[in-house]
């Protein structure tokens, strides 16, 4: 069994990454929103509705500076930096990045 | 021991060149004997629909090179039962034998392949 780190740049508005990520994320992997799918996480959406449903605590991470460019002021996520980022993706087996 | 890649196609055969890019790997990858699987998401269990007429499209038609896929050696093919069920297809004849996966099921698949990638 291998763990995976999920990454969207995709907003989640009219689009079924988020939703099919969901549906594939297994209890030890992680989600990290980056570019538009940090978008995922205002408050009062359905994208930020579903994230929360999904209680992933410690799994789900931002991009700090995608949150930062777009005046996101979020508490769902936990911010990484680009370096953080790296080490996100040598703490998993791999990295599916959707496309 | 080679690396097992997991290909996720969740484009439509008819939106752009995913489908296509996704099935190209996944047959040169069954040619040099990698251990692949490959998963229909989304959109891209559109492309499993046996009776398409592409050529109103002027493009080809993506089942016939579909079907290659067990010939290359790339018998682990799989659908996700919620994306063909969302989209009325889940009781139509598909032009590859698929495993239809529940959501657990997705999850385990997931887990099993070193690598992943989604197109």
């Amino acid at each position: 069994m291998s763990t995976t780190l999920h990454v969207i740049a995709h907003s989640p508005f009219g689009d079924e990454r988020l939703s099919s990520c969901l549906r594939l994320l297994g209890a030890d992997d992680s989600l990290l929103l980056c570019g538009e799918a940090v978008q995922a996480l205002r408050s009062g959406t359905a994208p930020q509705a579903q994230l929360r449903d999904a209680r992933l605590q410690g799994r789900l991470f931002a991009l700090s500076e995608d949150l930062e460019a777009r005046d996101l002021a979020d508490t769902l996520a936990e911010r990484v930096d680009y370096p953080g980022f790296v080490d996100l993706t040598l703490r998993h087996d791999k990295v599916n990045t959707w496309l | 021991m080679s690396h097992s890649l997991l290909i996720i196609s969740r484009q439509a055969p008819g939106s752009g060149l995913g489908a296509r890019e996704a099935l190209d790997i996944a047959l040169a990858g069954g040619a040099f004997d990698l251990p692949l699987g490959m998963l229909f998401l989304d959109d891209g269990v559109f492309q499993l629909l046996d009776r398409q007429r592409p050529a109103h499209l002027e493009q080809k038609r993506l089942a016939a090179n579909l079907q290659a896929l067990p010939l290359f050696g790339v018998e682990q093919l799989y659908a996700c039962a919620a994306s063909l069920a969302s989209r009325g297809l889940a009781d139509e004849t598909l032009a590859l034998p698929v495993e239809t996966l529940d959501d657990a099921g997705l999850r385990a698949l997931l887990a099993r392949f070193d690598q992943v990638m989604t197109l």
